[in-house]
């Protein structure tokens, strides 16, 4: 703000001035020190309380009062989600493969599709295109909950029809996924597209490329930054997906992590260490890959690519 | 050479037409897709929806939909007579009222917490770039693990950190079910929302509050404008844009949202609203077809909004 600018270049102004403002602005920083401590606060403590909890022991999750610090790296919650031995052993490496086979896949045909329906809105005239674009982003506002009742209705349909099992089919289950980051995807990459110049894929048509060696040799490489951003999203959206998961999904065997983690919250025997154990490891990748992308997803988030 | 030049020149101008000409079918080839996959997996199913929201669809006919009984409006009435859904008075307002009063202080609380973290981000200090990426943590987090941290953050038994905090202070003496109080889990599930969502707003405002002209601050302070003047004159009318859009589309996701509100409180203790509702009726009753209208009520309540929205508050912004 101008405040900062008039003291970081002090010689332009009178002394007294710069006093005065001086004596402003340490009252003025305490409270936004304060502020900031209080955002930080709020945000981290729940992301420790998770980690730490997830190497505590049962007696030190069930005691008279908190433990704020583990007494050691216990690893009894992680034994309970991955050691076969364990007494209520939980399998979770199975959750982990299953979210991954769905999220990665997701990701990949989300990022292909949107390719080529965001080059098609962005670079070819055609009737009915603005009609298109609006119809698919309305996508956005639309309940989830309101079409998993038909979607439930319309599977069950199909399964009954053609005697295969619709439920518990993770590919059934990509393709609800897909509908929801679809348009997410299209528009964040359509507007990175509208920013590349359409000389430089002129240029390509009249060396005569086709249309789609333009896209596979000019438009791709130049939209890589936003590539990445699309596939981080749609990831991370169908990495995270609980309703559709939870209502499609029976068998403990199909679970993704959210749903898994679900179940072992709704134990009759409450184990929150083993829970935040889940989590941690279901949180760790999306914050790693958050941090190490981060500039380009900041950009993306702010264009209000994320429905949340 | 000058022949060479003006065939060459006509098979160039051939190709561009004949591009023009197959441009449209390639398009449509691109987009198409995507476009089946959004139709068949949205729009399709919500125009069926509309149609079993006039039907009685059980567990039974579910194999067989088309099958069901025309009940006409039947489904409506007992969605709207039902204990769960309308609004009984202040100690039990019904999901239609909750999700409204939900949707609304949580949209607020939000926007109000992202225009500070922004006014805080948008000064200069060190680490801000770290600062910015965690604030950006609730949001990004998946929302089984937030909500579930949070949880046990709240939980009722002295381990929890709430009661364990509160019982040392002596404020308590015997550990609380936070999310099991009415009203009480009403607001925790609002500020909830807002530590969820407001890094959402906080971006959209920063990328506003960053390209505000600054000529505007250095005017005012050549004025003798004090911040908060400066606040109330510039900064407020410069995002007005910015936060009505933030203000619409929170609301709506918000009126939308079926994990937060479930995952913390499963609709129970005065929180119910009509998405978790939707999904009771659904799959606890079984009855698929008032699952349906409570969501076509949902989506009727979602499009009063917006045509308010649209009518009064852009109408305001556009004469002023």
């Amino acid at each position: 703000m101008s405040t900062d600018r008039t003291v970081a270049r002090p010689s332009d102004e009178k002394l007294t001035l710069i006093e005065h403002l001086s004596r402003r602005l340490s009252l003025r920083q305490f409270v936004f020190a304060i502020a900031l401590a209080f955002f930080l606060v709020s945000i981290l403590f729940p992301f420790y309380w998770m980690v730490s909890s997830s190497f505590k022991s049962y007696a030190e999750i069930g005691g008279r009062e908190a433990v704020y610090v583990p007494s050691a790296l216990r690893l009894d919650a992680y034994r309970e989600l991955f050691d076969p031995a364990h007494e209520s052993f939980q399998n979770f490496a199975v959750n982990i493969v299953n979210t991954v086979k769905i999220s990665i896949p997701t990701a990949l045909i989300a990022v292909i599709l949107s390719v080529f329906g965001a080059y098609a809105v962005t670079r070819l005239h055609f009737r009915g295109r603005e009609v298109l674009l609006n119809s698919i982003l309305l996508v956005y506002l639309f309940p989830g909950i309101l079409l998993i009742i038909p979607l439930f209705a319309m599977v069950a349909q199909i399964g009954a029809a053609i005697g295969f099992e619709v439920r518990d089919n993770l590919a059934v289950l990509m393709f609800t996924y897909l509908a929801q980051t679809l348009p997410v995807a299209l528009y964040m990459l359509a507007n990175y597209f509208r920013t590349i110049p359409s000389e430089i894929e002129q240029a390509g048509l009249i060396d005569g490329c086709t249309r789609l060696e333009v896209i596979w040799r000019i438009t791709i490489p130049l939209a890589i930054p936003a590539l990445v951003s699309v596939f981080i999203y749609t990831f991370m959206i169908a990495w995270n997906e609980y309703l559709y998961a939870f209502v499609f999904l029976n068998d403990r065997n199909m679970f993704t992590m959210p749903i898994a983690i679900n179940t072992i919250f709704n134990d009759p025997q409450p184990r929150p260490h083993v829970v935040m154990a889940a989590s941690t490891i279901m949180t760790l990748p999306v914050i790693v890959l958050f941090l190490a992308l981060e500039r380009y997803l900041a950009e993306g988030l702010a264009a209000g690519g994320v429905k949340g | 050479m000058s022949a060479s030049a003006q065939g060459a020149k006509r098979t160039l101008s051939q190709r561009w037409r004949s591009m023009s000409a197959r441009e449209a079918r390639l398009a449509w080839l691109l987009i198409l897709p995507t476009a089946l996959i959004v139709f068949g997996v949205v729009l399709f199913p919500a125009i069926f929806s509309i149609w079993i929201s006039f039907h009685d669809v059980g567990l039974k006919e579910l194999g067989n939909v088309f099958q069901a009984e025309f009940v006409g409006l039947d489904n409506y009435r007992a969605v709207v007579d039902d204990f769960a859904f309308k609004f009984q008075g202040l100690r039990s307002w019904g999901a239609a009222v909750t999700s409204v009063v939900y949707s609304f202080i949580s949209t607020f609380v939000t926007i109000l917490f992202g225009l500070v973290a922004a006014l805080l981000l948008n000064r200069p200090f060190r680490a801000r770039g770290m600062a910015r990426a965690v604030f950006l943590f609730p949001y990004v987090a998946p929302i089984v693990s937030v909500a579930f941290v949070w949880r046990w953050i709240l939980d009722p038994r002295p381990s929890g950190v709430v009661n364990d905090i509160l019982m040392s202070l002596g404020l308590i003496e015997l550990p609380n079910a936070y999310l099991a109080q009415r009203g009480l889990a009403l607001f925790i599930v609002i500020m909830f929302t807002a530590w969820r969502y407001f890094p959402f707003a906080m971006l959209m405002i920063l990328a506003r509050l960053q390209a505000i002209d600054r000529t505007l601050y250095e005017a005012a302070d050549v004025d003798g404008a004090g911040e908060w003047a400066k606040f109330r004159y510039i900064t407020i009318p410069e995002l007005r844009y910015v936060l009505g859009a933030i203000f619409l589309l929170r609301l709506i996701w918000t009126f939308n949202k079926f994990d937060d509100i479930w995952l913390l409180t499963g609709g129970g203790f005065g929180t119910n609203v009509l998405p978790v509702l939707t999904y009771q009726f659904s799959f606890k009753s079984n009855d698929f077809g008032m699952g349906a209208a409570n969501a076509m009520i949902l989506l009727l309540i979602l499009v009063v909004f917006l045509v308010l929205y649209v009518g009064v508050v852009m109408r305001r912004v556009d004469d002023e």
